[in-house]
């Protein structure tokens, strides 16, 4: 009955957009939107197929990897930057600067730097992604409980060791933050940075269609980022479940008090 | 005051050099702060022998808190000296384990009950066998071995505050500091807690100082009550607790001596409120 109720909550609403959807292009033709059947035949006929090796899964390869490289730098960095009082005062006016700048600026810059390769696609993907990350794990780091150091000192708790039983866990419900964050920016990114001189890759795809005035083909490619994107979230609340756990038991407790 | 004084003395006990397992020499902090200095700890010595059960108590912003960091390893004095076994306190020591007050932040909430007793002993690299023995002790002694795979916020602040008893054990230190640890704690809790340092202290040999500003709890639980003066600090008297070994927090508590050391540190510690400080102590510690 619980997972009834559960599975009616996640695809309710879904359904009833569906229908909306159903009702409002059943009656006149519209030629730039196609009806729910007509794009579930041109979504397989599109993407179940050749254009998922060559075009879906090297994007997501490329999200993956510049989102988890993000993810990675940033968080070194973080920690660097976040443990040192003048570490932060130096850096964090540039790093300021750095995060006003919207990454697709950057996709001509990286382009002349990088070249058109995977590697600028990548690169565009950090440059956008590492912000969130690399800023919450310095205010993870910086808002460290006093108690737990000297207990750490206390306990002769210092180096790497402390990093990795102490402040990085500390700071996880903050870096985790920032990857949610990072995630939807990654997202964006991987098809901004496919829409420029590019010959493969989703957001190429989708330009192509719109272009060439395939309607549902190009509907099919947004339902396909849709899709990545749900997925992603579901990924990552997944995670976030497990490593948190004890976050979120905490919180439920204080508040119960 | 009292037909039947207890063994006092002005001024810090010391012990014949050598003799004692901590030692605190013309221990002096003060705070450099914007406002201007604040003087917390003037001139502090004492000494604890190996296995004493020693209580600190003063009045409230008295620098206990100040003293114990100091010796702790955790604060840097000012001026004056801790030793432990002779050596001079630079940082923390390896052979001192520390109960905070606050167990709540204390404990790491991302680790499990059993995990927060055995960090220590895995970052000094205590093999795993032996880990396990010793966390199952520690916890098995504050009687908590039930709950080994619960989280510290899953459990009463009671129990929080015996798994941070269990983690100093398990550490094994020669000697144990405990800063207020029962000051957040309901009163029955804090009536179990203190027959359980008792008993540990009895189990282990283990040396305690034990800092409160609680009269009846620093009788109850010490061998040995040094009463501190207010701020800046000196110390006020230094007293024997010739109370019978075994406590009991009915028997003891009624006992008429229990009253007359009550009555005596009372009167101490309202006399150092009000600014009275004894002179002798403070040249005896100057020399």
């Amino acid at each position: 009955m619980k997972t009834l109720k559960s599975v009616g909550f996640l695809l309710g609403l879904p359904i009833i957009l569906l229908l909306w959807w159903w009702l409002a292009t059943s009656g006149a033709p519209n030629f730039f939107v196609p009806t729910p059947a007509k794009l579930l035949t041109t979504f397989v006929e599109t993407w179940i197929g050749e254009r998922l090796i060559t075009d879906v899964l090297p994007s997501i390869m490329r999200l993956v990897v510049g989102v988890l490289a993000a993810i990675v730098l940033g968080i070194v960095l973080g920690l660097a930057v976040g443990l040192n009082r003048t570490m932060r005062a130096v850096t964090e006016p540039v790093f300021e600067f750095f995060r006003a700048l919207p990454p697709p600026v950057l996709v001509p810059v990286l382009m002349l730097l990088v070249g058109i390769n995977d590697g600028m696609k990548i690169a565009v993907i950090i440059s956008g992604c590492i912000w969130p990350v690399l800023l919450n794990t310095i205010e993870g780091v910086r808002s460290i409980d006093p108690v737990q150091n000297e207990t750490s000192r206390s306990y002769g708790i210092s180096g790497f060791a402390r990093i990795r039983y102490q402040i990085l866990p500390s700071a996880t419900p903050t870096i985790m933050a920032g990857v949610r964050q990072a995630l939807s920016i990654g997202l964006i990114l991987m098809v901004i940075s496919e829409m420029f001189a590019s010959s493969s890759g989703l957001g190429f795809t989708i330009v192509q269609f719109q272009r060439s005035f395939a309607v549902p083909e190009m509907w099919s490619g947004i339902v396909v980022l849709g899709l990545i994107g749900v997925a992603l979230s579901f990924i990552f609340q997944a995670v976030e479940r497990r490593v948190l756990r004890w976050y979120h038991g905490l919180k439920e407790v204080e508040n119960a008090v | 005051m009292l037909s039947n004084n207890p063994t006092s003395h002005a001024g810090g006990r010391t012990l014949p050099e050598g003799e004692a397992l901590l030692s605190v020499r013309n221990l002096k902090k003060v705070y450099h702060t914007d406002a201007g200095d604040i003087e917390a700890v003037r001139n502090l010595t004492f000494d604890l022998g190996r296995g004493e059960l020693v209580c600190l108590v003063g009045p409230s912003g008295s620098g206990k808190t100040t003293l114990l960091k100091c010796i702790a390893g955790l604060l840097n004095s000012t001026s004056g000296e801790v030793r432990l076994d002779g050596q001079v306190i630079t940082g923390p020591p390896k052979k001192m384990a520390v109960v905070f007050q606050e167990y709540g932040r204390s404990l790491f909430p991302w680790l499990r009950v059993a995990e927060n007793v055995e960090l220590p002993l895995k970052n000094a690299g205590v093999p795993k066998e032996e880990r396990k023995r010793l966390v199952q002790e520690a916890l098995e002694a504050v009687g908590l071995a039930h709950v080994p795979k619960s989280y510290p916020w899953q459990l009463s602040g009671g129990m929080q505050q015996r798994v941070a008893i269990a983690r100093a054990v398990a550490y094994q230190p020669e000697v144990l500091l405990m800063d207020e640890p029962f000051a957040a704690v309901d009163a029955q809790t804090r009536a179990d807690l203190e027959d359980l340092i008792r008993s540990v202290w009895k189990k282990l040999g283990v040396t305690v100082l034990f800092v409160t500003h609680d009269i009846d709890e620093s009788i109850y639980l010490g061998e040995r009550v040094i009463i501190l003066s207010s701020s800046p600090t000196i110390v006020q008297e230094d007293i024997l607790i010739d109370l019978p070994a075994e406590r009991d927090q009915l028997e003891t508590r009624s006992l008429p001596r229990f009253t007359e050391l009550r009555h005596h540190v009372y009167a101490e510690i309202q006399k150092a409120k009000q600014g009275h400080r004894p002179e002798e102590a403070i040249t005896m510690v100057a020399k």
